[in-house]
């Protein structure tokens, strides 16, 4: 996914989507290698959502640019719109905040917003449901699931401090 | 507009406000543009400094605009003179703050009656309402102790009685629950949602978002201005356990 | 509205004691008005109270027997009420060794206007036919008693009636004996036929009452005119009855003005104080109120009412402590008679309505600037913690401390306290300090008569003996430490029409022991001393000269020195008698002025002379102006009092206050790991220092003006400068002690409940 919003920029090959992963993420991610990029990208060229085409060169080996398909570029716009959900949220949403540059797909703000309704939303529905549950262990869990909300939902704050 | 007649019973256009002291100038609120329907429920939220307060003191007539306009039940208000203000928020507007909500030299129960003598009522009248309000809220047996005595949940319990005690249109709350422990502030927020219920039009103030979920629509602050002011979603089915679990995973 | 009086009610009953105090401070000062202008006017003008007291009648006519009044209250515009006829006679009471001339006034009752006011005794009364009574004065002089026989005599000695003394009274009518006399016995009408059955020897006496005292001489006139010369006999008006009773005390005078003035700031102080700080302290409710609805005029108006209502309420109390009080002070002092001391009812309505404005204006201005200012978080800067963005870092200022300070800005509230602290004591202790200056300075005279010039306290006048003779015989009295020779001529300074009283004291060689304040005494003919008073009228100076007449006789004067001398209005010049006979000039009939052994009374010491001389010599005790003093030191005594107390008033409303703005710092020290006593034991160093500020700051200002305060105002009197003394030190050490400990006991008292918030509440999140 994020070699397709990658893209969404402009076409690459290879070793530039390489060089851009690690610009873009630095230390925080372990640069995939570039076999495991090559890999991806006959995956996502088998889905459609990419295509490669051959470009020559005079002094060097023919290097193969990737671009995206129509397919490929409403892919990626379904999937940063989309609210992200679960344990991999931060990494998954955050990705989508600091590609979100680069691909130009949307703002950040919106981004951070959309996020917070969705939480907002799971804030009220959790504090009905705990109105409703008297048991004691259940209730912890719930009370459990809205702290962490409340831990991200302070996340998205900060975030929108020091990137906006 | 959830629960209310569509009517607008607030409305605020470019409402700026900036403090100047000391060789320090603050735009605290920046074009605050925000609308309040009759008997809506609106949450405005922000981070500490985001300017939340200063805009409810000024929908409050605490507080003077530097610009923009403020509409309430279709007349202009933000011009008023003191005086003019204070008539309004003896019949169309109550107010609850963090603290000091009550008049400290003054019994519970003259702190409710007082709020009905201002509005108008006859001392019978009074303390009817008085004893309405204070049984609803299960604080009649305290209704002759001085507010020192009482806890910080009871304390606001009787500002909210205070409050409504003349039925205003416009209920204005600035950090209601900031200074209650979690039962106190269920309790309160109790309050508010069955008040709702009732038909009364709240704006609260909180920085707090689980106080701000159980809002109609939830508007949030940043640096003095509206960066979002969307209704809540609401799920097409309520939560249940196992949701929960999913959620994390 | 309801609501108002709701909340005043309910502010009264949660803050009993602190409207109690606001009352009792009222009371007090009204008290004290009260006192001190009664007994100033009762020491310096007896009459206008004696006027109010009886009911007085401004014009007094003695008429030919039968004349007819009955119309003279239509006849005459501006009378207001006509007292008699009443039928009078001269007659004469006779005591052992002495024939005195009396006035007998029948009066069948008690009557209207011109009231005698008895002092002991009863009033006459027809089961007591041969019982009279005597006027206050005249009683004094001839050492009479209730109960006393007198023997009186008509105008010819031709009847001789004994009669039985049933009481005492005092009137307005006419002057202190011996200055007007003849002395008044009131009678009934048929012990006056008794004694003077013959109408021709009896006069009428008649009272006007009239509507305007100014215009007195031009009714006497229409009166005269109406009734015809010849049947108006002698005619007082209250002008000189007034000026016969006025004490011309110079030193009693001063030292009682300046005590009302002092009376009048710690009044003004002690109410602006209690008023304001209690307003300032409900800073925080008034605000609230106004968030329900309470427009600006409101509170302003509920404010109002509410002292209004305290100081109605003080007033009263006042009013009636004053009553009560008043003979109390009058019995530690000599000489002031209870209705001398009864206020016309202007001065009193002064005092009244100054007092109760000075606790609406209190009230008005904090209650007006509470009203006025914007109900909402008052802004005040927070240092910056850490490093931050500079736009967080004005976001930081702008965000601000749930303290809610409504109605009021915390800068603002603190600058005043702090001056309504230092204020509150330094004026009050500034104002003691001056006291214990008169204090000081009273005591000296006391002891001390002679620094004012009184070191004779008798003098005698030989009577029929020879100068010799009575020299002699006083000489050889033992009780008798110096006589001098003196005279008393009267002069007439070049270019003025009035005479000036010329002492020759003593001799040149032998002078009379004046208090010199400047230059020296006399020691050689025609060298003289003078009071600053004196000098003042004539425009000299010390080492000039002046030209007088004297008798007729041109005597020029070297002006060598400047005294204190309190007797004669202050005017005093005094030389050597030999001065008189070296120029040529007449030597009136002189006196002996006597300067006593020390621990002699001079009262003893007069009748064992007037004894020794076989009644002979006329020996009369000088008016020791320190009698009256007896007045101040109760007088001060009870406004030291009344100080103190103001000052910790004050200094409970500003601990108050000051723990109230530092709400918040005590907070942050208690968060930080202090325990609550040594929080306020801090609080307690900070008013301790601002104690001590205020103290030193009164004491030496005060020390400053108390002397010069006290020379200023008895070189007006003409007592000159030199007169004050200084506070004792002592005295001066024991206040600042008390108050700097009052100080640091009044921040030591615990915060009122409900007052206070927790460190949470306070440090907690902001907007």
């Amino acid at each position: 996914m994020p070699l397709l919003a990658l893209l969404a920029k402009e076409p690459a090959h290879g070793y530039e989507l390489k060089s851009q992963l690690e610009q873009v993420f630095g230390e925080a991610y372990p640069a995939p290698n570039i076999g495991q990029i090559y890999v991806t990208l006959q995956r996502l060229e088998r889905d459609g959502l990419v295509r490669s085409q051959d470009v020559v060169q005079t002094t060097r080996p023919n290097k193969r640019v990737y671009e995206l398909t129509d397919a490929g570029r409403e892919a990626v716009v379904e999937w940063v719109d989309k609210t992200s959900e679960g344990p991999r949220v931060r990494d998954e949403f955050f990705m989508k905040l600091a590609l979100s540059q680069l691909a130009r797909t949307s703002d950040r703000l919106g981004l951070i917003i959309r996020q917070r309704r969705h939480y907002l939303a799971q804030l009220r529905s959790l504090s009905e449901l705990a109105a409703t549950v008297d048991r004691p262990v259940p209730r912890l869990l719930i009370e459990g699931a809205i702290l962490h909300l409340q831990a991200d939902l302070d996340w998205l704050q900060r975030c929108q401090e020091e990137l906006l | 507009m959830i629960g209310s007649d569509g009517t607008v019973l607030l409305r605020a256009r470019s409402l700026n406000k900036i403090f100047a002291g000391e060789g320090v100038v603050v735009h605290a609120v920046r074009e605050v543009d925000l609308s309040l329907a009759n008997g809506e429920f609106v949450a405005v939220t922000g981070p500490s400094g985001s300017g939340k307060s200063t805009l409810l003191h000024m929908l409050g007539g605490l507080e003077k605009p530097t610009s923009g306009e403020i509409w309430l039940e279709g007349k202009r208000v933000d011009g008023l003179s003191q005086a003019r203000w204070a008539m309004l928020r003896r019949r169309h507007i109550g107010f609850v703050f963090q603290f000091f909500n009550l008049v400290s030299n003054m019994t519970v129960a003259d702190n409710v009656e007082l709020a009905a003598l201002m509005g108008g009522a006859s001392r019978k009248q009074a303390t009817a309402r008085r004893r309405e309000l204070l049984g609803e809220l299960g604080l009649a047996a305290k209704a002759d102790a001085a507010p020192a005595r009482l806890s910080g949940g009871e304390q606001q319990r009787v500002a909210l009685a205070r409050a409504m005690a003349n039925r205003p249109a416009l209920l204005l709350a600035d950090e209601p629950t900031g200074n209650l422990d979690s039962a106190a502030t269920t309790a309160v927020l109790g309050l508010l949602a069955r008040a709702h219920a009732d038909g009364q039009g709240i704006l609260l103030v909180t920085h707090d978002l689980r106080v701000a979920c159980t809002a109609d629509r939830v508007i949030s602050l940043f640096d003095g201005m509206v960066v979002d002011d969307a209704p809540m979603t609401i799920p097409h089915r309520p939560m249940l356990l196992p949701d929960v679990l999913k959620l994390r995973g | 509205m309801r609501a108002m009086t709701r909340w005043i009610r309910a502010d009264l009953r949660a803050s009993t004691a602190r409207a109690l105090v606001i009352a009792g401070v009222v009371a007090a000062v009204v008290t004290a008005l009260l006192l001190s202008a009664g007994l100033l006017q009762g020491a310096t003008n007896p009459w206008q109270g004696l006027f109010t007291a009886t009911k007085g009648a401004q014009i007094w006519l003695h008429l030919a027997p039968g004349t007819s009044v009955r119309d003279l209250k239509s006849q005459v515009s501006g009378i207001d009420a006509v007292a008699g006829p009443y039928e009078a006679t001269a007659a004469t009471v006779v005591q052992t060794g002495a024939r005195t001339r009396v006035e007998l006034r029948a009066t069948p009752s008690l009557p209207l206007i011109g009231r005698p006011l008895l002092i002991s005794g009863r009033w006459l009364t027809p089961s007591s036919p041969g019982g009279v009574v005597l006027e206050a004065t005249f009683a004094q002089a001839i050492h009479a008693v209730d109960g006393d026989v007198l023997t009186l005599d008509n105008v010819d000695a031709s009847r001789h009636v004994r009669v039985r003394l049933i009481g005492i009274a005092e009137t307005s009518d006419q002057g202190f004996y011996p200055d007007q006399t003849p002395g008044l016995i009131w009678v009934l009408p048929g012990l006056l036929g008794r004694i003077e059955p013959n109408i021709g020897h009896t006069e009428e006496v008649v009272g006007l009452r009239i509507a305007d005292p100014n215009a007195a001489s031009f009714i006497v006139q229409q009166v005269v005119t109406r009734l015809g010369n010849s049947t108006v006999g002698t005619v007082s008006t209250w002008q000189q009855v007034e000026d016969s009773m006025a004490r011309r005390d110079p030193l009693l005078g001063l030292l009682l003005a300046l005590f009302g003035l002092m009376a009048l700031g710690a009044a003004v102080l002690a109410i602006v104080n209690v008023t304001a700080g209690r307003v300032l302290l409900q800073s925080i409710d008034l605000g609230m109120l106004k968030t329900l609805g309470f427009t600006p005029l409101q509170v302003l108006a509920m404010l109002t009412a509410e002292h209004a209502v305290l100081a109605g309420a003080g007033i009263v109390a006042g009013l009636a402590a004053a009553r009560l009080l008043m003979p109390v002070l009058l019995d530690g002092v000599p000489g002031v008679s209870a209705a001398a001391t009864a206020l016309p009812s202007g001065w009193a309505f002064l005092i009244i309505g100054g007092t109760f404005a000075a606790v609406l204006l209190a009230t008005a201005a904090p209650a007006l600037q509470a009203g006025l200012v914007r109900p909402v978080a008052a802004v005040r800067a927070v240092p910056p913690r850490g490093h931050l963005s500079k736009l967080a870092r004005t976001a930081m200022a702008a965000r601000m401390p749930p303290a809610m300070v409504l109605g009021t800005r915390a800068a603002f509230v603190r600058k005043l306290s702090a001056a309504l602290m230092i204020g509150g004591l330094a004026i009050p202790i500034l104002m003691i300090t001056v006291g214990l200056g008169f204090w000081s300075t009273v005591d000296d005279v006391q002891r001390n008569p002679a620094d004012i010039g009184l070191a004779a306290s008798v003098t005698v006048s030989p009577g029929p003996l020879t100068w010799s003779e009575a020299g002699h015989l006083i000489k050889a009295d033992p009780q008798v430490q110096a006589a001098y020779s003196c005279v008393r001529a009267d002069a007439l300074a070049l270019g003025d029409t009035t005479t000036i009283t010329t002492l020759g004291m003593g001799t040149s060689a032998q002078p009379y022991p004046f208090h010199v304040v400047q230059g020296q005494l006399y020691r050689a003919p025609e060298e003289a001393v003078a009071t600053q008073a004196l000098l003042a009228a004539l425009r000299l100076n010390v080492g000039q000269f002046v030209r007088m007449w004297i008798g007729g006789v041109p005597v020029t004067f070297h002006i060598v020195g400047r005294i204190i001398d309190p007797q004669y209005g202050g005017e005093v010049l005094a030389y050597g008698r030999d001065t008189l006979a070296d120029e040529g000039a007449p030597t009136p009939i002189g006196f002996y002025s006597l300067v006593l052994k020390p621990g002699v009374s001079p009262a003893a010491a007069a009748t064992h002379l007037v004894r020794v001389s076989g009644g002979r010599l006329d020996a009369a005790v000088v008016s020791d102006p320190a009698d009256q003093l007896g007045i101040v030191h109760v007088a001060l005594a009870c406004l030291i009092g009344v100080l103190a107390l103001l000052g910790l008033t004050s200094l409970l409303t500003a601990s108050l206050l000051s723990q109230r703005d530092h709400q918040r710092d005590l907070s942050v020290l208690r968060a930080m790991g202090m325990t609550p006593l040594q929080v306020r034991f801090a609080l307690m160093m900070r008013t301790t220092v601002l104690a001590l500020v205020a103290v030193t700051a009164g004491v030496v200002v005060g020390r400053l003006v108390s002397t010069t305060l006290i020379s200023a105002v008895s070189k007006a009197y003409g007592l000159g400068a030199g007169i004050g003394r200084p506070p004792a030190v002592g005295a001066l050490a024991a206040a600042v002690v008390l108050a700097i400990g009052a100080a640091a006991l009044a921040s030591m008292l615990p915060p009122r409940p409900g007052g206070h918030m927790s460190a949470v509440a306070i440090l907690g999140p902001g907007p």
